[in-house]
């Protein structure tokens, strides 16, 4: 009886091995970088991305459920996410962008050139729908850096109190939407 | 001649190419500091990689925002806090012991354990099984007399 037994612990170790090896598969290494779920939006004051005179702060965007959402015109899976936002849009979901921009680097770029990027990003956005209430830029990647952002599109779901409820990686799509937004958005409102 | 001077420019140039990215320290503690640091963080983008190795923007980002600290005389563990803070343990090459990662410091102990424990337990079983006494004795000197007498027969 107990030979037996004993005969059958690799049996079962393989089993195990097989369960554990198969998730791996399909498991995105990507879901886990999360260290901002549960605070509230860091600190911020930066610049309108369309006008020069306004700026933005953590405590303008307080009061309402939104989306902020991490993109640039550089980052093609931003451009295949821009159309279905804007149908979120449609339906009363407030985006708001947060515009972040790739390889520029004061010290060997020179001044950055503002309209040209105003000029790609109206481009884009006409081409796919604008989603977005306004756009906040981030020049030099501090917010994004304070959020953990590590690319784009990123995506987060803020509530009225300013505080994170999710950290997305990778495009929105109906699946993604379904699965992951469509629940909490629910909660809140 | 020629290409003996153009294998020459080419080592040169890349030397070159390697020194941009040269940081400036107060003092020497720093440096090390910056050197240990970016080695054990790694890149959220390129997860194969720390900080130090990655070409990605935002390795470049966290290798600045590090240097950063340090030169604000932050310590190694508040630098690593900070990271963390904003990309989760998983931005640290050192997990930390949570129910979730703690399979991780226990399984090896156990398996080595278990090893050990059946090697010893095996061990003594074949001993059990040598034993030997004197009725032993006795029978294999019977047994070797009776052999002898049907070799010779």
């Amino acid at each position: 009886m107990n030979r037996k037994l004993i005969a059958i612990v690799p049996l079962l170790i393989f089993v195990f091995l097989c369960v554990f090896l198969y998730q791996g598969l399909f498991a995105n290494p990507r879901e886990i970088q999360t260290g901002r779920i549960g605070d509230t939006m860091p600190a911020f004051n930066l610049p309108d991305l369309m006008d020069n005179n306004s700026r933005w702060t953590e405590q303008q965007l307080k009061g309402d459920v939104y989306l902020l959402n991490v993109w640039g015109t550089w980052c093609p899976t931003c451009l295949v996410e821009l159309s279905y936002l804007t149908k979120l849009r449609e339906q009363g979901v407030k985006i708001i962008g947060l515009y972040y921009v790739q390889g520029y680097d004061a010290d060997f770029d020179g001044p950055f050139d503002m309209n040209a990027l105003r000029k790609e990003v109206n481009d884009m956005l006409a081409r796919t729908g604008n989603p977005y209430q306004f756009n906040i830029l981030d020049l030099h990647r501090t917010l994004s850096l304070d959020l953990g952002v590590s690319g784009a599109p990123e995506t987060f779901l803020v509530d009225k109190q300013g505080t994170i409820l999710l950290h997305h990686t990778g495009d929105i799509n109906p699946r993604v939407w379904r699965a992951k937004f469509a629940p909490l958005m629910q909660e809140l409102n | 001649m020629k290409t003996v001077l153009l294998l020459l420019s080419l080592i040169i140039s890349v030397s070159a190419f390697a020194q941009q990215d040269r940081y400036q320290f107060d003092n020497k503690e720093q440096a090390v500091r910056f050197e240990e640091l970016t080695k054990e963080l790694r890149c959220p983008k390129c997860q194969n990689q720390n900080i130090a190795d990655s070409d990605a923007v935002v390795a470049k980002d966290l290798r600045d925002k590090v240097l950063v600290l340090v030169k604000e005389n932050k310590s190694k563990d508040e630098v690593i806090d900070y990271m963390i803070d904003r990309y989760g343990y998983f931005v640290h090459y050192d997990p930390p012991v949570t129910p979730a990662t703690l399979v991780l410091w226990v399984l090896p102990v156990l398996i080595v354990i278990l090893g050990f424990g059946f090697i010893v337990i095996r061990q003594r079983k074949a001993s059990v099984k040598q034993r030997w006494s004197e009725n032993d004795e006795l029978l294999l000197n019977k047994l070797i007399a009776q052999n002898k007498h049907q070799e010779r027969s």
